[in-house]
């Protein structure tokens, strides 16, 4: 038997100069590596383009495919639509039936909901350019649809403040220690709690001293609603399940197997009926209620995989390593298995996230509930619009890709902060 | 905690058990006989009405399933719940503020308002799910572009009530296609609603022909979708929808609705089986609305009527004395002497419903839905108005 080699130690990472200006120190595999040599563009063009007569033959025919493409798109955007039964019916495709005398409630949850992410941001990743630039973005359509439909120009003051909460609270986060203490874990654990609570604080917001009952969530308000109830209810479903599938107590163990094969094995559509016609008479109250458990179950058995999956990939020496220093089961599950085996599933709970935001638009198609699609639906049935379907399910794909595409982003930086894939 | 070592034999052996046991319940199932099934269904029909008659009789809670009446229900609740479509021109669809509006809503609103409670209008815009919600109890009343059939008031544990609107199945074609009539027809494609009146008509239609065709189904947008981008050479739906969809089109020159009908549809409100007392409520807003056409009686002056009523019979509809006589109820004790007034101050007559919410994109002089009385002498031989409330007295 050879002799092991010595274990690495990790190298000392330079303090922060002390008394000068305070500076941000990312972590190594956070520092971005300066460009090894640039090319100039002229010549990557003739390397890669137009390297040969092939070459140059397939570039120009992908260039006019992509040259009409582009064009049509443009022109259907910004000469053929008739983008009026979108800025006429912002409120109907937004909130539907949501009282319009109780907007207030909206927009401060919209504010605190920012006021949140600009915190999460600070604490856990930073603003890039990138963001800055997509938050622009969104703003500047969000304010120009508002304008251009005619709204006060207090809903835009309105938006322009929240946008504001969000910085604020992001710079708020900045000056707090980046490096592992204890202050900084209180820091961490008082944003995330802050978290937890975001969704039952906006729903108390939205309901109590007189504001909406849970009929009138309507709308882009509903998908906003019952998509994270899903996937934070889903995650809450889906750790015990994981754990008790793979607890080798045989009732605990065959009892999540027997419900994860169950729920997954019959599609979300057929569930939602169950929600309609069957759980009525079973846990009774609102409809919106019984969508909310139905897909809290749904997501959970989907998850509940995933990180059992996640469990599985963690090497054994993990479990043993947590018994040889003395942990007993809770302990070790809480310090060492959970956050590792919870890391390794961000990926593809993150899938299941944003197919469950998608699926979101089923409760229009057997529910009596309203959503984003289902209301673009009901704007193209006045008469004046009836010729403008295809401006109003355009409208609706894209305000569904964006919010697919941030969780998709966040997704990959509290995947960077955590430093998957690098190890 | 120990990884689930795999004990993948004894699991797969458990699993291909479980499985054969399936697929063998599957194909017993299927065997089963056509007979069999239909005594079964029979035999739980009639357990479902001893059971509803049963719970006709003593209590009905808010919190109990509503069965059997309704109208006492509703007004413990405080609310009617009233199936519409939200996706439907003219009859049924919603406004830029949220708010659902529309030729069948108004009835809803007539109904809510006979039996002083609110409405809430439940989306019932899918086709297939409609009469489930009414008898789960979802809604109370159906006002949903719902053709009455023999089938549907057996089968369907549903009750109509007097006919709001009459159309019928019409087609649409492409403007210079040639198409006439569905003689014309024969191995077209035709875009047609799946799961409606719609579609079966069209198969008994073509069979009667003796010609075929292909059917292209989908929703009702979706069967517009296709037929405008010329998927399909002839769209059928109800005449009245086909109307409502291509006049307020550009192009609506490059279409032509054929006047061949092939069907009759009455569109009228559903309500649940073994409720008479509240499918009389019902029906007797709708026949009191067409009254109150008949009698001249409109949104605006059912006030003035009601302070000073002309003669009897106005009195009587409006639930007011008339020269000091006696006011009856008619037997609608449950809701008042005046909801027909009460309807009425809240929507206006039948006409008034039409001429708000229809208007000129169905035309209704000289349509089945014009009044009986009418003049008919400007229109076409064979049509004109059938729309007759019955006598109220």
């Amino acid at each position: 038997m050879s002799e092991l080699p010595p274990i690495p130690r990790p190298e000392q990472r330079p303090l922060p100069p002390a008394g000068g200006p305070r500076k941000i120190v990312l972590p190594p595999h956070r520092q971005r590596a300066g460009r090894p040599f640039r090319v100039k563009a002229r010549e990557w063009i003739s390397r890669n383009l137009f390297p040969s007569l092939g070459g140059t033959i397939l570039t120009l025919i992908s260039a006019g495919f992509l040259g009409i493409m582009v064009v049509g798109i443009l022109w259907f955007v910004f000469f053929d639509a008739n983008w009026n039964v979108i800025t006429a019916n912002r409120w109907l495709l937004f909130a539907g039936s949501f009282p319009r005398e109780e907007a207030w409630r909206l927009w401060t949850s919209i504010a605190v909901v920012m006021f949140l992410i600009g915190l999460a941001y600070g604490t856990w990743s930073s603003l890039g350019r990138r963001d800055t630039l997509f938050i622009v973005l969104t703003g500047a359509f969000v304010i120009f649809l508002m304008a251009h439909g005619g709204a006060t120009i207090w809903s835009s003051i309105w938006f322009l403040v929240a946008i504001g909460l969000l910085y604020l609270g992001y710079y708020l986060t900045v000056w707090m220690p980046r490096e592992t203490s204890p202050r900084r874990v209180w820091h961490q654990r008082i944003v995330g709690g802050l978290l937890a609570l975001s969704l039952p604080l906006v729903l108390v917001i939205l309901m109590v001293a007189g504001g909406a009952n849970t009929r009138q969530f309507d709308g882009f308000v509903l998908n906003l609603i019952l998509a994270p109830v899903g996937i934070v209810g889903g995650l809450v479903v889906a750790i015990p399940l994981a754990l008790g599938r793979a607890s080798n107590m045989r009732t605990i163990k065959w009892t999540c197997t027997a419900y994860i094969e169950v729920v997954r094995g019959a599609p979300l559509l057929g569930w939602l009926f169950v929600a309609l016609f069957i759980l009525d008479d079973v846990i009774g109250g609102d409809l919106i209620i019984r969508t909310m458990v139905v897909l809290a179950v749904f997501t959970g058995a989907y998850m509940a995989e995933y990180i059992r999956g996640g469990l599985q990939a963690l090497p054994r020496g993990q479990y043993e390593a947590a018994q040889a220093v003395g942990l007993n089961q809770l302990q070790a599950m809480q310090l060492i298995v959970l956050p590792q085996a919870l890391r390794i599933s961000i990926p593809p709970i993150v899938g299941q996230a944003i197919a469950i935001w998608k699926d979101t638009t089923l409760v229009t198609i057997i529910l009596t509930l309203r959503e984003l699609k289902g209301n673009a639906d009901s704007a193209i049935a006045q008469s004046e619009f009836i010729p403008d379907r295809i401006e109003a399910y355009v409208f609706v794909a894209v305000v569904f890709w964006v919010v697919a595409f941030m969780m998709s982003r966040i997704s990959q930086r509290v995947e960077r902060a955590q430093g998957i894939g690098e190890r | 905690m120990r990884l689930p070592s795999l004990k993948g034999r004894r699991l797969f052996s458990a699993m291909l058990f479980a499985g054969a046991a399936l697929i063998a319940g599957a194909v017993i199932g299927a065997c089963t006989s056509d007979e069999d099934e239909q005594q079964a269904q029979a035999t739980e029909q009639q357990q479902q009405q001893v059971m509803q008659q049963q719970q006709d009789q003593p209590q009905a809670q808010v919190s109990g399933e509503p069965r059997g009446d309704t109208v006492q229900l509703v007004k413990d609740r405080g609310v009617l719940k009233c199936g519409v479509k939200q996706t439907q021109p003219l009859f049924g669809f919603r406004e830029p503020d949220g708010s659902v509006v529309g030729f069948d809503v108004d009835f809803c609103q007539a109904i809510a308002e006979a039996m002083e409670v609110d409405l809430e209008l439940v989306d019932a815009s899918d086709a297939s799910t409609r009469f489930e919600l009414l008898a789960d109890g979802e809604i109370d009343v159906l006002i949903r572009t719902t053709t009455i059939t023999a089938s549907r008031d057996r089968e369907l544990g549903v009750d109509f009530a007097q006919t709001t609107f009459y159309t019928g199945q019409g087609f649409a074609v492409h403007a210079g296609s040639g198409i006439e009539s569905t003689a014309d027809m024969g191995d077209k494609t035709i875009c047609v609603q799946s799961g409606t009146t719609t579609e079966q008509n069209l198969a008994d239609h073509f069979t009667d022909l003796g010609l075929s065709y292909t059917p292209l189904g989908g929703s009702d947008q979706e069967t517009q979708d296709a037929f405008l981008a010329g998927r399909c050479d002839v769209w059928t739906a109800d005449q009245s929808n086909l109307a409502s969809r291509i006049g307020v089109l550009d192009n609506a020159s490059e279409f032509v609705i054929l006047g061949e009908l092939i069907s009759k549809e009455p569109l009228a409100p559903g309500v649940r089986d073994f409720d008479s007392e509240f499918k009389d409520v019902v029906n007797w807003v709708v026949h009191g609305l067409i009254a109150a056409e008949e009698m001249g009686i409109t949104k605006a002056n059912v006030a003035a009527m009601a302070s000073n009523p002309p003669n009897t019979a106005v009195a009587r509809l409006l639930g007011v004395s008339f020269e000091g006589g006696e006011v009856s109820t008619l037997g609608f004790d449950s809701v008042g002497a005046q909801f027909i007034q009460r309807a009425i101050a809240a929507v206006g007559n039948y006409g008034e419903i039409y001429e708000n919410n229809v208007g000129d994109a169905v035309p209704r002089a000289c349509s089945l839905n014009a009044l009986a009385s009418e003049d008919k002498s400007n229109c076409p031989p064979g049509t004109g108005g059938i729309q007759y409330a019955l006598p109220y007295r």
